[in-house]
């Protein structure tokens, strides 16, 4: 009977319920889709980031992050190997093993970092094969694939030789000549402009060790909490190794998604001021101009709880059927978004792909369809209506039934 | 039996104080059919407020078949008069959003009566009131009379020892005032509920076997027919 009262309460008045409805309706359709646009644009810098070249998850030698150098390397054994695939979430796993060198041809000479990848390990985890602008990923023994940038830089043709010269392991000098068979576009330009390619085995023997790697890329599986990897490896492996996940071995992009968010969160937070004062102005007006009728159902023996109950179901009902409606209406079109990204360059005009592409970003921006994003605001409009039935309570519970029936 | 004794409700004590009830000591027995009359102003609604219970008095007390409800607060208070006093107001006061069968039904639902015995009850007090065939419709497609017909089945509804009636029809044409009045003597007749009025209607006054008529708050007259 009082989910009853509630309800026909609610179509009492149709046109000020409606309003509500639709104020909370319009809120939350904004503030979902403002979050599934940011959350969807997280995650495929995330994605275009990190799997383009940091893993989710890094192993290293103890001490190798702060003092990179080829004397905090490691050796990888098969137990290593095995200890890491053990852990649950863990998908591909690949050993790199990455050194600074100088870069030289003819009269120009620059900086440059050399990756030792296991390239056909390397395509499970990175899209680098996709990546290439010309010659051919599957590089053999001495061969190389350098970025758009040194490419740029030295003008490099296809098979033209540049020479590398660096710090070799445990004071050896490192120094080879080496033909470039590709130029890769890792769609980041200081990737692009410091990034040299070759086999593991070629980068050993550039740097005189047989054994080492420098980095153990580990790639998640779909859904796994990569934080909950790192910390399963630190109970796993010993504390000769450090295990870093891509928020603290690519902090930058941790703190543009924060300060992105934080502006989203600012957003919503005055779209939910909006919602909440719509919400307790219909309220206010419910209670005001109810307390004839609250006079009544207390004198006939209705009790203040009973009573209170009603105005909350009613707030409750009203701020929910807004939250379905926007969830219903919102959920297609993040969906259809997800599945065809907005294409950030066309919006832009001409130009912007490559301009969006050298800050290091996608031109594509899918929306996210994670259901924690309407569900997070469903819950929040829940609490926000919770809050709001405060006033009844308060004006309900001081009613005198007698003063009320005088109005 | 509903006795009250040095019954007083003054509004704004100590300033500009009105005595609404001023010392009230009156005797109401059960199966008694009562009108409380006066002039407006003389404390007839006030009186029936704080021998329903609705009303806090200033001092002295209400005391219905043995219990003093005066000093009942709160939540008891509330569950005393549901479970024990019908009231009937000038205004009908339905729930408006509820049929003229969900009115009766929800005080029952409110004591906690089940099911069957609702329903029953329901269609009964409807049949009683003669309003059975427009049991589902909702007070404003109801007529003035039949609303307050209504109200008195709700009254009914918790089966109370008394029904607290304020101006029962003052917003009442003849034919409905005098088919209400026939429902609630034959109700107080054979099923011996007790009804005080507060009145200034003569049809009423003229039904009543009991009329005590009230003047700035006193008791000036308490005529037995």
């Amino acid at each position: 009977m009082i989910l009853k009262i509630a309800w026909r309460n609610i179509y009492r008045n149709k046109k000020r319920s409606l309003i509500t409805i639709t104020s909370i309706f319009a809120a939350l359709f904004l503030i979902i889709l403002m979050r599934a646009l940011q959350f969807g644009f997280y995650d495929k810098l995330i994605e275009t980031v990190v799997e383009s070249y940091a893993g989710y998850v890094e192993v290293h030698a103890d001490g190798f992050w702060d003092n990179q150098n080829l004397d905090n390397s490691m050796e990888v054994d098969q137990s290593l190997i095995n200890d890491i695939k053990s852990i649950e979430g863990v998908d591909n796993i690949v050993q790199r093993l990455q050194t600074f060198s100088l870069i030289s041809m003819g009269n120009k000479t620059k900086g440059g970092v050399i990756n030792g990848v296991n390239i056909s390990d390397e395509q499970k985890i990175t899209d680098w094969n996709k990546k290439m602008i010309s010659g051919t990923f599957k590089i053999k023994k001495n061969e190389i694939i350098i970025g758009k940038g040194i490419a740029e830089y030295f003008d490099i043709k296809e098979n033209d030789t540049l020479i590398l010269y660096g710090q070799g392991y445990r004071g050896m000098m490192a120094a080879g000549k080496y033909p470039v068979k590709g130029v890769i576009d890792l769609k980041n330009p200081n990737l692009n402009k410091l990034g040299v390619f070759m086999n593991i085995e070629t980068a050993r023997n550039y740097v005189s060790s047989d054994e080492i790697s420098t980095h153990i890329i580990v790639d998640k599986k779909q859904y796994y909490d990569e934080e909950k990897i790192a910390n399963d490896l630190t109970q796993v492996l010993s504390k000769d190794y450090e295990i870093m996940t891509w928020k603290e071995t690519l902090p930058e992009i941790e703190q543009t998604i924060t300060a992105d968010s934080a502006g989203g969160v600012i957003m919503a937070f005055i779209l939910y001021i909006i919602v909440v004062f719509g919400m307790f102005g219909t309220v206010l007006m419910m209670t005001e101009e109810r307390k004839y009728e609250f006079g009544v159902l207390i004198s006939i023996g209705m009790s203040r709880i009973r009573l209170f109950g009603i105005i909350l179901i009613e707030t409750i009902i009203l701020s929910m059927i807004g939250v379905f409606i926007a969830i219903l209406i919102t959920y297609p079109i993040t969906y259809y978004y997800n599945l065809n990204p907005i294409d950030m360059a066309t919006l832009m005009g001409e130009g912007a792909n490559d301009m969006i592409e050298e800050m290091g970003f996608s031109p594509l921006m899918p929306m996210s369809i994670e259901w924690d994003i309407p569900l997070t605001h469903a819950l929040v409009i829940f609490i926000f209506s919770l809050l709001i039935s405060i006033y009844p309570a308060i004006k309900i519970s001081k009613l005198n039934p007698v003063k009320s029936m005088k109005l | 039996m509903i006795e009250t004794k040095n019954l007083s409700k003054i509004y704004n004590p100590g300033k500009f104080e009105v005595k609404a009830v001023n010392n009230i000591s009156a005797l109401f027995k059960e199966g008694e059919f009562t009108s409380v009359v006066g002039p407006s102003g003389s404390g007839k609604t006030t009186f029936l407020n704080c021998v329903g219970g609705l009303d806090q008095p200033t001092s002295g007390e209400v005391i219905i078949s043995g219990e003093n409800i005066t000093k009942l607060s709160g939540s008891k208070i509330i569950n005393y008069r549901l479970n024990n006093i019908g009231f009937v107001f000038q205004a009908y006061n339905l729930i408006p959003v509820l049929s003229a069968k969900e009115n009766i039904e929800m005080i029952m639902l409110l004591q906690g009566v089940d099911e069957n015995n609702r329903i029953s009850r329901t269609n009964e007090l409807l049949n009683q009131v003669g309003l059975y065939e427009m049991r589902n419709r909702r007070p404003s497609q109801l007529s003035g009379g039949q609303q307050q017909r209504v109200a008195v089945a709700r009254a009914l509804a918790s089966k109370p020892k008394f029904i607290l009636a304020d101006e029962p029809t003052a917003n009442l044409d003849s034919k409905s005032t005098s088919n209400l009045l026939d429902i609630m003597s034959q109700l107080n007749e054979a099923e011996n509920i007790t009804f005080i009025f507060s009145t200034h209607d003569q049809r009423v006054i003229d039904r009543a076997r009991r009329v005590v008529t009230l003047e700035d708050g006193k008791i000036v007259n308490d005529n037995k027919k």
